[in-house]
């Protein structure tokens, strides 16, 4: 158990998960509110360093997991835990900001909480466009969340930034709306001519704003088109569509954080099954841009195999 | 373990050709291997195996902080490769440095060895120039620049300390902690056999006179020049023509103007020197 103060908050819900708002606590002793995507009992703060996991199954020196339990310990930020997909104590380090903390709290530890609660997190940025949830995967650097706000200027209803839960049941395999917000670099804001009118920085030393969300979508959504995003040293585009084991694969290789799942094998073992159903009824494709590309030129591109 | 050797190089001396003759050795084969071989090895700066490994996004860390954690990436790969039971060959730029915690990149415990290319700064300057595409005179002042960093911006890989040319080589050959071994591009093109042989002896690797000079062959700088050409490569940026550009020695005299060399020569003198770059009389001996 963690020391220091506590805030339980509790939301009655049918299901322990994602609703449409976020989940808000405020801090006295860290005089900080906590903003977390989706609604847990509680979010907690601890003056004390936690001590660390007996024989956990992955073990790292920043991080340990468990099936049930976590620990990430990121420096000059904050130590997380993680427990039973509903609790999460954060120990501050010293002097550290609290838009770093949130940052990574909304980032690596949200992605800890979906994987305890089995949800299915992937690693890309959801929307909904001509009533289709859209989701774009991909590596950290490959433009999903540039494009995500290109197509929501051009008719596109935003879902979720970075991180997109889907909820697979039966046949349906729906995008889960988590209200992350949308996180743009200071050119790409440029390139997509937003004025930053004082927009909020993710991390006081990184040139990278929170971009306030107009209108976004707040119930489940079919997920129609899985498009995973690469990039090349080509001029052109490339788009394949994935079938098959290979299909397969790549949905596994867009888990977001698959590297904890190597502490949870009863998790994975679940996702298994979660990933054929949805290998079997999503259409997946994979698109390689230039490096130096422009953003609309991508989007184009995109809405070419959406439309396909 | 000690399972992990570094290819160390400044940008553009040699240490892709290596990696492509060391891919042929190992697998000696009749064919040449393609240069998708070495695609699947990426440099140890690589920003993708940082987030899998670490399990967290690098361009939301500042570089300093990336650094932190990049003794601990390669610990964790060395233990990777040690369930396989193999050696790992990893590609690097970084300058010899330490973190803000005073640990060195890379961590001596896991490392068998280094082996560094160097190669005279005054052909790098071009070279490199034509890699990035940009004017030589960027190149030029990065060279001569103490804290001249490749990368690490907001997407592509991690940042990497290049520092001045002659840092860079002072910082790996004044190191103690890892055994390292130092190839001159220029002996790798003139004196092949016994240049790439004093590597395999260095790496402990089985030394077969007969596989050394197949797998000289079969990385040609000329065969890797037309692999490229059929079937790309992907660690050439996206406006260079090629990778492979053109291997030669003295390539700087066609390019660079005689204030630029002497700038370079000043800088780096005792360096070139060193390498032979320089004679006795302190003339330029290419």
């Amino acid at each position: 158990m963690c020391k220091g103060f506590y805030w339980q908050i509790w939301f009655p819900l049918e299901e322990s998960f994602a609703q449409s708002y976020n989940f808000h606590s405020y801090h006295q002793t860290y005089n900080m509110m906590t903003d977390f995507p989706i609604v847990m009992k509680g979010i907690e703060f601890s003056p004390d360093e936690f001590e660390p996991l007996p024989n956990p199954r992955l073990s790292f020196p920043h991080l340990q997991v468990d099936e049930r339990d976590f620990i990430m310990n990121i420096n000059h930020v904050a130590s997380f835990r993680v427990r039973d997909g509903n609790h999460v104590c954060i120990h501050p380090h010293e002097n550290a900001d609290s838009a770093s903390i949130q940052l990574f709290l909304n980032g690596s530890i949200l992605g800890a909480v979906l994987h305890q609660q089995r949800i299915l997190p992937f690693h890309g940025c959801a929307f909904e466009y001509n009533g289709k949830g859209i989701l774009i995967c991909g590596h950290s650097g490959t433009g999903k969340s540039s494009i995500t706000a290109a197509f929501c200027q051009n008719g596109g209803r935003f879902i979720n930034d970075d991180i997109t839960p889907v909820r697979i049941k039966g046949q349906g395999t729906n995008i889960i709306p988590i209200k992350t917000k949308i996180k743009l670099w200071d050119d790409t804001l440029l390139k997509l001519k937003i004025e930053n009118e004082n927009f909020e920085k993710i991390r006081p030393t990184i040139n990278k704003f929170y971009l306030p969300a107009r209108e976004s979508s707040s119930a489940e959504l079919h997920l129609y088109h899985l498009i995973i995003l690469g990039k090349h040293n080509k001029d052109g585009f490339e788009g394949n569509k994935l079938n098959g084991m290979v299909k397969y694969n790549a949905l596994r290789n867009q888990i977001y954080r698959k590297m904890y799942l190597k502490g949870m094998p009863e998790t994975e073992k679940t996702y298994f099954k979660q990933l054929f159903k949805l290998a079997s009824t999503v259409r997946v494709t994979q698109i390689l841009r230039p490096d130096i590309c422009d953003i609309y030129e991508t989007m184009n591109c995109i809405k070419k195999e959406i439309d396909r | 373990m000690k399972n992990i050797v570094w290819l160390v190089s400044y940008p553009k001396s040699g240490n892709t050709w290596f990696r492509m003759f060391l891919s042929n050795y190992l697998k000696n084969t009749a064919e040449p291997v393609s240069l998708e071989e070495i695609e699947s090895t990426p440099i140890a700066s690589n920003a993708v195996d940082f987030e899998e490994v670490i399990g967290l996004n690098p361009f939301e860390l500042t570089a300093e902080e990336v650094d932190f954690y990049r003794p601990n990436m390669y610990r964790i790969l060395s233990q990777k490769v040690e369930m396989e039971g193999e050696t790992s060959y990893k590609k690097t730029h970084d300058a010899y440095t330490l973190n803000a915690k005073d640990e060195p990149l890379f961590p001596e415990e896991i490392t068998r060895g280094a082996v560094y290319f160097v190669r005279n700064p005054l052909d790098v300057c071009v070279s490199f120039a034509n890699h990035s595409t940009k004017e030589i005179q960027n190149t030029f002042t990065l060279l001569l620049n103490e804290k001249a960093s490749l990368a690490g911006n907001k997407s592509g890989q991690l940042r990497q300390m290049l520092m001045s040319w002659k840092s860079h080589v002072q910082s790996w050959r004044e190191q103690t902690l890892i055994p390292i071994h130092m190839v001159r591009y220029e002996d790798m093109l003139q004196s092949p056999i016994a240049t790439f042989g004093s590597v395999i002896t260095f790496l402990g690797l089985e030394y077969d006179k007969a596989r050394l000079e197949k797998a000289i062959i079969n990385s040609d700088f000329k065969l890797l020049q037309q692999m490229e050409q059929k079937n790309g490569f992907n660690e050439k940026m996206q406006k260079c023509k090629n990778f492979f550009w053109k291997g030669t020695i003295g390539t700087y005299r066609e390019y660079l103007s005689e204030e630029q060399v002497k700038r370079i020569v000043d800088y780096n003198y005792d360096a070139m020197k060193e390498f032979g770059y320089i004679d006795e009389q302190g003339m330029l001996t290419v």
